[in-house]
Parts: structure tokens; sequence; C-alpha cells
């Protein structure tokens, strides 16, 4: 297959087809995408899967685009944001990383002075914002509406599960995915315990569902409850609205990958480990050879193995909790992260030992739930330390503190081997 | 000198560790506070990156209890999504809006378990930017035990949910001179009360679309000049070289005030409870109000989930709330609670300089400090109620009405979405001043969307009211205009 171009910042460069904008880019070995808002510090992507904000490029016009979830097509071009004083490589604001060396207190910075104050409001409203107005009127997109019974939010394994029981039982479902394919975390092969990729070819190929009952490349971005019962899902089907119309909502949208500060923690180079499984699995990209890899539990475990199954070498897997299941094969070192080196990051300090040369940091602890659709709608939520996050609150079939939505999987804190039997609960409960 | 490298937590909004520890020691260390000090979460992920790593310092470092760890309001929609996508959603298809019941909330997990003080000399019921800023001049011309009780956490309620609109562009005489002496105070305000507000002086554009409109705004740009102000009625084409996005086709004349402004609301509630507390002044939140005790016409003392404070002078500063609290001492507002609701979008480099309103259908923005658009639009179909939720009908609404005039703003991206209330009464002036049969209860409410930017003024004159000066805005906004039939008529309201 012949490479696809595009340009980054007007010079030409070459994808492969199927490349995220992401991928190509580290694929030409660029690896500062933007600069940050305050300090301007250099970053790059860190989730790929669009949720955590690290990855903005200008594209054909357009301000702030995940790279990690625009498809590279020929001829786009493309343009770096935020570098207004020299390049994004060059950055000159970048000395506001210096002179602001711990932090910005932007509430009481020069209250001494109203003159001050009003240069420094110029100077603050100049350096603000990220992207630049668009460039171009967007075509008119117009969306639409559909009423079902039961919308179910997710197709990974629990969302699949929960699809097929609540057809079972007679519902009519509609099951909507963000990503182009349906199977979340099975698609990864990181939890050998949890549903693999066979599973879901399996699944959607039964006769319980058909493809009319699944929307991929579907985001679902917002709930609104209803008068009485149900609510409104608002989903983005391609930049399109689609608005569902639902007496129950089952959220199967499973985590969200988590960095935990530390020094350095944002500089390009350290990435979601799951993020990375994703990249190869789409892609066919490494960021490297060897990798030092940080999380804890049996999520720092599974990673682990999943990436070196991808070809990775394993600088060093580092665990900052006791929690892990036993794995001699990784010859864990128990310590904290103290500091990301580099830029992309080439080395890492930790509290224990000698600094770990890698070519790439990847951080693997537990994915947090993904609870902001149902908690927005009033949903119950309380906080886990060892889940890494705020896991739903929801019975033996799935309900939530709202009586209409349900939830499965991951977001409810049953991730992994217990993803499929919590996605039938809540699937035949929402469908009585 | 060894150059530190920073630990991120919100790398949107690049929020570090030692952020976290600086609100933390200012006493804000609930999730809620800490995002609206430090800026937490409120960047292009909208805290899906960052929750967690926050809520683990705030439980260690805050000493939060358990229950007390739960997430910020998660506010839609959960990722950017273009107005152009909300603009074209089926609007006909859309439920109107609808009235909620307000649900019961239980004592907060935060509340303080200490006691309040048996006796204070004035109470002030609600830690809204009225409130406080009545505390903080209380407490300055030699009050000495003011007690201010707030619900929730400070900006919970309308002070901490506006868009930050302040003009002096207005149809009556007293409002004009309210709005001008407290834009001026603004000005000094990181000077008087050592934080900023980052007043930015863009000025007030005003849209009229028809001549009806446009007749009405050159009779109020008229009273605005004989009070000082410089209000021009400008063509299309010179509202094009304020704002050259904007589409002229869609307008035939607007109102331009260069001196008003936009400012970040939330400091000016920490700036003024930090204020009033230097001053002398409790300022205590996450406190509840169940009761009022009046006996022999006078009212006596506050009931609280904390116990009782007896006290002969009680202010109702409760915005929208305040119809229940004054309900609880046996006296009815004509106030009405009304939703409006508000949505911030991704942040662009500055292009706006004034905030926009078209007159006529309630739409307004602006763009903030931080290069978010800002704005709202209030609904012919809105209920009366108690109702902070959002809705996806807004979006459409304001979606089509802000691409409709500036059509590039398709592609920017909405970031977060909420709504706080309007306190409306039925002529759209405050209620200040007595209570008819309950004395040394004092009114302080009634501003229907704009007492954030009225509050300096009125707290200053109320304060001094309080202390024996003669005002009659006191009389004439009194509760009593409205059983005699006696109205205050403003017409500029937006929203």
């Amino acid at each position: 297959m012949s490479a696809v171009r595009f340009s980054l910042d007007g010079d030409p460069l070459d994808a492969q087809p199927g490349d995220t904008l992401a991928a190509a880019l580290l694929r030409n070995g660029v690896t500062t995408f933007t600069r940050s808002i305050k300090y301007h510090r250099p970053r790059g992507p860190f989730c790929f899967s669009g949720t955590c904000g690290q990855c903005l490029v200008r594209v054909d016009g357009v301000p702030s685009l995940p790279a990690c979830r625009v498809p590279v097509v020929e001829g786009m071009a493309c343009e770096r944001q935020n570098a207004p004083l020299g390049s994004v490589d060059t950055d000159l604001l970048r000395a506001a990383d210096f002179v602001f060396s711990s932090g910005l207190d932007h509430h009481h910075l020069m209250t001494g002075s109203r003159l001050l104050g009003r240069v420094t409001l110029e100077v603050a409203r100049r350096l603000a914002g990220l992207g630049q107005l668009p460039s171009a009127e967007p075509p008119a997109l117009r969306g639409e509406m559909r009423k079902i019974q039961i919308a179910v939010v997710g197709a990974g394994p629990a969302g699949i599960a929960a699809a097929r029981a609540a057809k079972a039982a007679g519902a009519g479902v509609l099951l909507v995915e963000r990503d182009a394919r349906a199977g979340g975390a099975a698609l990864l092969g990181i939890d050998p315990l949890g549903a693999d990729a066979g599973w879901v070819a399996r699944e959607l190929a039964s006769a319980d569902l058909t493809p009319l009952d699944l929307r991929t490349s579907a985001e679902a971005i917002g709930l609104y409850p209803n008068e009485s019962s149900g609510g409104l899902l608002a989903v983005r089907v391609r930049g399109r609205l689609l608005v569902i119309d639902a007496a129950r909502v089952i959220v199967a949208t499973g985590g969200v990958p988590q960095p935990l500060p530390f020094a350095g923690v944002d500089r390009p180079g350290v990435h979601a480990a799951r993020g990375l499984l994703k990249l190869h699995a789409e892609c066919g990209l490494r960021v490297g050879a060897s990798l030092a890899v940080v999380g804890d539990g049996k999520e720092v475990v599974d990673c682990a193995r999943a990436l070196r199954v991808a070809g990775y070498t394993l600088a060093r897997v580092v665990s900052t909790g006791d929690g892990h299941p036993p794995a001699d094969d990784l010859a864990i070192l128990h310590a904290q992260p103290l500091r990301a080196l580099g830029n992309p990051v080439r080395a890492l300090d930790v509290s224990e030992g000698p600094r770990i040369r890698c070519d790439a940091v990847a951080l693997a602890w537990p994915p947090s739930p993904a609870h902001e659709l149902a908690t927005g709608s009033g949903a119950h939520a309380g906080f886990s330390p060892e889940l890494n996050g705020f896991p739903l609150q929801v019975d033996a079939d799935g309900r939530t503190t709202v009586p209409w939505i349900f939830a499965a999987g991951r977001v409810c804190g049953l991730g992994g081997a217990s993803a499929v039997s919590s996605g039938t609960a809540a699937g035949t409960a929402a469908a009585r | 000198m060894t150059l530190l490298e920073k630990a991120i937590v919100c790398a949107c909004e690049d929020v570090s560790v030692h952020d976290l520890d600086d609100a933390i020691a200012h006493g804000l260390g609930d999730i809620e506070s800490l995002k609206r000090y430090t800026g937490l979460g409120t960047g292009p992920c909208q805290g899906k990156s960052c929750l967690t790593g926050a809520t683990r310092i705030c439980a260690e470092r805050a000493r939060l209890p358990r229950e007390a760890l739960v997430p910020f309001r998660a506010r839609p929609p959960v990722s950017p999504t273009t107005m152009a996508a909300y603009a074209g959603a089926p609007l006909e298809e859309l439920p109107a809006p609808f009235a909620v019941a307000e649900k019961r909330r239980a004592p907060h997990p935060l509340r303080s378990t200490s006691a309040l003080p048996e006796r204070a000399d004035v109470v002030v019921i609600g830690g809204g930017i009225m409130g406080l800023a009545l505390a903080w001049n209380l407490a300055g011309r030699g009050v000495e035990r003011v007690l201010v009780l707030e619900r929730g956490y400070l900006c919970e309620g309308a002070s901490g949910r506006n868009g930050g609109g302040v003009r002096a562009q207005w149809t009556t005489p007293t409002l004009i001179e309210l709005a001008k002496e407290s834009i001026d105070f603004m000005g000094r305000f990181a000077q008087e009360l050592g934080i900023n507000v980052w007043l930015r002086k863009g000025g007030y554009l005003f849209l009229a679309h028809d001549q009806e409109t446009v007749a009405r705004i050159e009779k109020s740009a008229e009273l605005q000049r004989k009070h000082g102000l410089s209000t021009r009625i400008i063509s299309p084409d010179e509202a094009g070289e304020i704002v050259p996005e904007l589409d002229k086709r869609r307008f035939l004349a607007a109102s331009w005030h260069p001196d008003d402004g936009v400012v970040f609301p939330w400091p000016f509630l920490w700036g003024y409870a930090d204020g009033a507390r230097k001053r002398g002044a409790q300022v205590e939140t996450f406190t509840s109000v169940t009761g009022l005790e009046v006996a022999g016409g006078r009212v006596r003392a506050v009931q609280t989930d904390r116990g009782r404070v007896l006290a002969d002078r009680v202010v109702i500063a409760s915005g929208a709330w305040s119809p229940s609290v004054a309900r609880l001492a046996g006296v009815e507002l004509p106030n009405k609670p009304q939703r409006h609701e508000i949505v911030s979008s991704e942040p662009m480099k500055p292009f706006l300089g004034p905030l926009v309103s078209m007159l006529g259908t309630g739409l307004y923005f602006s763009q903030s400090m931080r290069g978010e658009i800002v704005g709202g639009m209030g609904d012919p179909d809105e209920p009366a109620g108690l109702n902070q939720n959002s809705s996806l009908r807004f979006l459409t609404r304001y979606s089509r009405a802000l691409t409709e005039l500036i059509p590039r703003c398709g592609s920017v991206k909405l970031l977060r979405q909420w709504a706080g209330c309007y306190d409306v009464t039925p002529d759209h002036s405050p209620v200040l001043g007595e209570t008819p049969g309950v004395a040394g209860l004092l009114q302080m409410s009634g501003f229907v969307g704009h007492g954030f930017m009225m509050a300096p003024a009125v707290a200053r004159r109320m304060a001094d009211w309080m202390g024996g000066a003669q005002d009659d805005i006191f009389e004439r906004f009194a509760l009593g205009r409205f059983a005699e039939g006696r109205l205050e008529k403003e017409t500029f309201i937006i929203g």
C-alpha cells in the first residue's frame, strides 16, 4: 500500500494507511504535539483514546482536535498550536515553566498595584487559549432522534453482554460504541481472565444481536433525565448528533487511563500502558524498544505482560503498591516514581535503586471508572482507592441509585473477569 | 538554583501538586472548591484524567472524611463537541423545559462539628456575593459579631454560576448608579481585597434586530448619557469593526458602551470571605438554616443544622432560595426562582473583545480571560422553580443562535454546561430593607440575574443604611411596594 501524504506546520510528511494523526506524527519522529496552556510545557499523546486532551492539533483549519482520534487522509494540513513565539519545538514562552518553577498563583499575582495589575491582565489575555478561531464555517450537520427501550453505552465485554441479554429478554436495544470497532478492552488482550477478541466476534455474530443494534464511532456525550423516567442520551456520530430517547440506559463505559502526579509525568514519552497497546493494535506502531512500566495491582502485571507480547522489552516494571498478583517473570521493583527525564522521556528516577533508562514510560494504574454520564444524571459514586477512582454504586442487578440507569463492567468496579456476568445481569434486569 | 520539575495533576490546565497544596492551605480542600480555585478539571478533558489524582491528594492532605470524597459534578458534554453538532439536533423533537422537585439535602459531610456562636449581632443567610460583600462592609463599620451562613461551598449558588458580565447600560437611574459604583470598585478589588478578579473592559454590544428594539436602545442610550455613560448607537458596519466575525445582516443597529466588561466571578467570593474574616466576621460553609424564630413582631434567632444562634438582625441574601428562607419566618416574597443555563467553550486565542447580546432572543456571550466563549440564552418556556439541571435543548438553541451570528464558531467545541437560578421579582427590581411585620428581618434579594454586578455598591449602601444612614433605595425597593402596587420597572434584562 502506498503512503498517505499530509503536512505538519507546512512540512510534507508520509503516513501509513490506517494511521491516526498521532501514529503518523510519532512514526515521523514528532513527539511534541503541542505546548501546554500556562507553562508552555511540551506535550505529546498520553491516552491514545481521546480522553486526555494532551495531543490537540489544528487540522484543516479546525482547532484543537485530538490527534489520536483523527485518521490521516491524503492532503490533510495539520498545525501545532500554542507557540506564539517561535515554533512548537523552540517555543520561547517555555521560559514561563522556569520563571514560575513551583507554580503560578494567578489569584495573587500583582495585586498590589492597579497599574501592574492592568499590564498583567493584558499579557495574560494575550497568552490565554489554545486554538485560533476555525478558518471556515462548517457545513450544516443535521442530527436525528430515535426512541428505544434500552440504550447501552460502550461495546466492551460488559456492554455487549448487557445488550445481548436485554435483547434476548425481548427489549428493543441500541448499543453505541465510541471506537470504530466494538470490543473495548477485550481487543487489547490485557486481562487473561477477561473476554478476548474471539469472544467479541462470537457474541456479535450471535443470533440475538443484529448489526442494526450496534452503532460504532458513536460517542455518548450527555445524558439528560426526562421529566418522568428515562432520559435523552446525546450521541455524537461522525460530527452529528444522534439523540436517543431511552426508557432505560445501561452505562458500560469502562475506564479511563490515569496518570498520577509525579515530576515530569506530563512530558512527551510518558504514555498510558493501555494507550500503547491500543496504538500497537490499531496502527502496528511501537514508541521505541524498551519501556519502564509503572503502576499497581493486577493492572501493572497484565499490562507489562501484554506490552511484552506486543514486542516491547521491559526496562523495568515498577509497582507503587503491594497489591499485585505474583509475577516472577517481571522482576517487579517496589518503588515510587520520582521524576521522568528528557524530552521525550528517556529515563525515570524512582525511590529505590538506580535510574531506569528507557525509550518511554508506560503508566499502568487501574483505569478510573468512566462514571461521568451516570453521575452527571444523579447516580452515586464513592471513591475507591483500589479501583483508582469513582465506581458507580450498583445493586446485584446493576441498578444505580437512579432507577432507570444501570451499569455494568469496570464503570461499577466489575471489570475483567466479572465484566460479562455483570453485563448479563444488568441487561436482564433492565429489560424487566 | 535547582530548577524544580513540576508534578502536574491536571495537564489540561497545568495545575501542579503545589497548586493543590496552596488551595488546601487556603481552606478550599473540598473537590468543588479545589476545582474552582485551581482550575483543575476545567480543560478539554473535563477532569477525566485528573480527578483521581486530585482526590487522592484531597483525601490525604485535606483529611476529608470518606463520604465527602465524591467526584465534582460531571458536566456535559463528556467530550468536546462542536456547536454545529448541537445546532443540528432536532430541536422540534426535544422536550420543552420542565420543573423539577428540589431534593431535600441531608446534612453535608463537610459540615463542621464545632458549635456556632450563641449570639450574633447580624446573621447573614447566604454566602453568595451579596451576603459576603455585606459582611465585609458591616465588619468594616465596627459591627462586631457578623455571622454568614452558607449551605454549600462558596460559589455553589448563582454567584458562582454566572457569566461574569458587568455593565452600566441599564434603563433606570438607580441601577445605572449602582452599576457604575460597583464597576469602579471592581477595578480596585485586587488592591482592596488582595485577589485578582480580572476585570477586562471589553465593552458591551447590544444588538437590535428590529425597529422597535432600535427605538428602545436609542431611548436607553440617551438616559445613560445623561448619567455620564458614553453609550452610542452604532451601525452594523461599526459593530463589525469591533467584532469582525459578526454576520452584519442579522441586526439593524447596536448599543455600544466600551467601559462595560467581564470579570472572573469566583475570586469575588473568596476575596470578600477572606476580607470579612480578617475584619472579624465569621463565614461558615456547609451549614444549613432550618428555622427562623420570630416573637413579638421581631426576629429572635436562627436555627441551623449546627445549632441555634440568637440574633436581632437577620439578613436574607439567599438569591433564588430567598423565598424558601423567608417562609421559615412566615413571610411570603413575590420572587420566583428561574433556571438559566450557560455553557463554556474550549479555550480559544483572544478574538472577541466585548460581551455581545442579541436583545429579544436572550442570547449573550463573551470571551473569558481563559479564552473560553462563555454564554447563555434565556428560554421563554422555562417554568419557575429551583432547578439547576442542564438540558440538551439549551445547547441546541444557544448553538443555533450563536452560529447564526458568527458562523465560523460552528467548529468551536463546547466543553461544559451548567445552570443557575435567577431570582426574579415581578418588576425586575430588587427587594431591599425591612420586612413588614417582622422587625430585624432584612431583605437583600430579587436581583434577576444581575446581582453579581451590583453587589459591591448594594452591600456598601446596605451596610451604611443598617448603621443608620438615610438611603431612599431601602424604601423604594422595600418589600411593601408589591402590596402597595408601587413597582420599579427595569426592562434591560438579558439571559
